[in-house]
């Protein structure tokens, strides 16, 4: 199994949730978060004072998948969070040992 | 924490606090064995003498008395002809007595209702605040914003009404009110050098009249908002203990001393009878009287109390800090502006003194000018228009007009937004940039100096079209005119415009210099400061022990 983490543009949630659902992905878990990347956020003003904005706000999607389907989720996330510009995002991929359903204990209810 | 009644130097204040009141209630009750009777119930007020026609001629002509008066022949003649007149028409008497009560009534129903508007702008300055400033210290902002109404109301009700229009029936009766008669004693000074007015402590006595509530209701509205205007640059650091001693301090004695000098019948306002200076010290709706001298204090606070830090770089660079909410700042203004229809129009304090159509279009243009020459101008020199400068400038139009509202045109309504706009600007960036003074929400910059020009440029642009009589100068004709107002230097009346520039400079220093003085003593007693570490933390926990936005995530709550 494995844990994908995508780190993504605010506004491309809708989007990636929809493609995962299209690929029958049952669960998942959206956090917001900030931070930045190689360019360091950029620079705002206010009342006449330049000033750093250096962590952007992001939205972090949380998805846990069999191995079989782990390849296609990665590339679906991919295709629908990309703009082509600065700041798309990443996506990391982390192995996982286990996972039980709170309700009824099961194990690995996938 | 600031625990005020536990300390020594609070048991002082309560002694002291109980000795003034005791003064008070005696001299309240001194007043009410005064001649005048207060109406309470307001039976008594309004009757014929009321009843006048739309060029201010009574319909009663009273008794002339002064028989060295060189008209007194004819005032005697028509006199009689009245007297002649009422006795072959008694029913025209009768109806005349219905004629003036209703006109009383029209007016306390104008007056109160402009007085809940201005009410209503304690709403807008609480939100343009609490917006302005950042998210770990806005439920301080609130509590200030709250408090300040409820603590400042009642030190105006123990002395500063008392203060302030102690002895307005002396210079300055107001005429649509019914003349509130039973306010008629000044505890420092008499006649025409009145320095403090001395009746309606604790609106008893002479204080407990329907007129005189009327006018207390849109009085005690105005002294908030110079009390409100301070938050605005005390703001992020000082205690909330420090807090109401300001609060109380300018609801009791920095606002109604002066606000007795121009509006309570005082020296200032006499000055064109005294000193032959124009129409005497002018200020129709507070642009000095209310905003420069809530601003001046503010500067004064802000300078006491420091920087808040990290303001300033190690290299004396001012730093930004930026709103928590714009839209609470945006919508704020819209509400300051919404009240200001009541602040200006109201007070003339008649809803039969028909130049209020004038004041009302002419404090939107200016509100609109200025809003307009400050997004301008910032766009100009930053590249990007500010929102927050451009509501600013709003409330510079405002402040500005305030004072000039009902004696000029539209065009020059608009040239003082204009103008209001661009020292809003520069005052901003003057205080912060030069003078190194910490004004948040740029309160000192809005009220201050836009209040003080908007004093000035009334010496600047009245045209004389309204005002004839204004302080007892020239009810029948001013500068050789029949019906001659306020006249400015543009219309040819230099007195007025020095007399202008005095009296606003005037305001400024003893603003500024009265709570300099006051609170740098306090200061030097015990800190008005909140501690370091409260600072860098937020205000909200360490003064108030919560916050305004508990679920969003600054702490997590164990208590579900």
């Amino acid at each position: 199994m494995k844990l994908i983490k995508s780190i993504i543009r605010p506004n491309k949630v809708d989007d990636v949730k929809e493609a995962l659902d299209n690929l029958g992905v049952s669960g998942l878990t959206v956090t917001e978060v900030r931070g930045h990347g190689k360019q360091k956020g950029h620079t705002a003003i206010y009342r006449g004072k330049e000033y750093s904005v250096s962590l952007l706000p992001k939205m972090q999607i949380e998805v846990v998948v069999s191995d079989a389907i782990a390849d296609d989720v990665v590339r679906t996330v991919v295709q629908s969070a990309r703009t082509g510009e600065i700041g798309d995002g990443r996506v990391f991929v982390l192995p996982i040992d286990n996972t039980y359903r709170i309700r009824t204990g099961e194990k690995d209810p996938l | 924490m600031h625990d005020i009644f536990r300390t020594r130097s609070s048991r002082t204040i309560s002694r002291t606090v109980w000795l003034v009141l005791l003064i008070c209630i005696t001299f309240s009750f001194g007043g009410a064995l005064a001649a005048q009777q207060a109406d309470p119930a307001g039976i008594a007020t309004g009757d014929k003498t009321n009843a006048v026609d739309a060029g201010g001629n009574a319909f009663v002509v009273a008794e002339p008395t002064d028989k060295a008066d060189p008209d007194y022949a004819a005032k005697k003649k028509a006199f009689d002809e009245y007297q002649a007149q009422a006795a072959k028409e008694p029913l025209a008497v009768k109806l005349a007595d219905s004629v003036g009560h209703v006109r009383i009534a029209t007016n306390f129903g104008w007056t109160l209702n402009t007085g809940y508007l201005v009410l209503f702008m304690q709403a807008g300055f609480a939100l343009l605040t609490c917006g302005l400033v950042r998210k770990k210290n806005a439920a301080h902002l609130m509590m200030l914003n709250f408090a300040a109404y409820v603590f400042a109301f009642l030190a105006y009700y123990v002395c500063g009404y008392a203060f302030q229009f102690g002895a307005v029936a002396i210079n300055a009766a107001p005429a649509g009110l019914g003349g509130t008669p039973t306010l008629n004693h000044f505890l420092i000074g008499s006649g025409q050098w009145g320095f403090l007015g001395g009746k309606g402590f604790f609106l008893s006595g002479p204080g407990y009249d329907a007129g005189s509530n009327v006018l207390t209701l849109f009085e005690v509205v105005f002294m908030e908002t110079a009390g409100y205007i301070i938050v605005g640059s005390i703001c992020e650091r000082i205690n909330f203990w420090g807090f109401l001693l300001c609060e109380v301090f300018v609801g009791a004695l920095l606002y109604p001393i002066f606000g007795c000098w121009v509006w309570g019948g005082g020296w200032m306002s006499q000055l064109g009878a005294t000193m032959n200076l124009g129409h005497g010290y002018v200020d129709f709706a507070g642009s000095s009287v209310v905003h420069a001298v809530g601003g001046f204090c503010a500067m004064a606070l802000a300078i006491v109390l420091g920087p808040r830090l990290g303001k300033y770089g190690p290299d004396g660079k001012p730093r930004a800090f930026p709103a928590h909410n714009i839209v609470f700042v945006v919508t704020g203004t819209f509400i300051l502006l919404f009240g200001w229809m009541g602040f200006n129009p109201g007070s003339t304090l008649a809803a039969t003194d028909l130049r209020i159509g004038v004041i009302a279009i002419n404090t939107n243009l200016a509100a609109v000018a200025g809003a307009a020459t400050s997004i301008v101008l910032w766009y100009f020199m930053f590249g990007k228009p500010d929102i927050s400068m451009g509501c600013n400038g709003m409330l510079a139009g405002l402040v500005a007009i305030t004072a000039p509202c009902a004696f000029v045109g539209p065009n020059a309504a608009v040239i003082i937004g204009i103008i209001a706009g661009a020292i809003v600007c520069f005052g901003v960036l003057f205080n912060e940039r030069v003078l190194k003074v910490d004004d948040p929400c740029g309160a000192v910059s809005v009220h201050g100096y836009c209040g003080w020009f908007g004093a000035v440029a009334l010496g600047i642009f009245a045209d004389g079209t309204y005002g004839a009589g204004w302080n007892g100068i020239g009810p029948a004709s001013y500068l050789g005119k029949a019906g001659q107002g306020v006249t400015g230097l543009l219309h040819g009346d230099t007195s007025q415009f020095l007399t202008q520039l005095g009296g606003a400079t005037l305001c400024a220093i003893y603003a500024f210099a009265f709570t300099f003085v006051v609170f740098k003593v306090v200061n030097a007693v015990r800190p008005l400061r909140v501690s370091k570490e409260a600072e860098i933390e937020g205000l909200d926990l360490p003064e108030f022990g919560m916050l305004a936005y508990p679920e969003s995530g600054d702490e997590v709550s164990a208590a579900v």
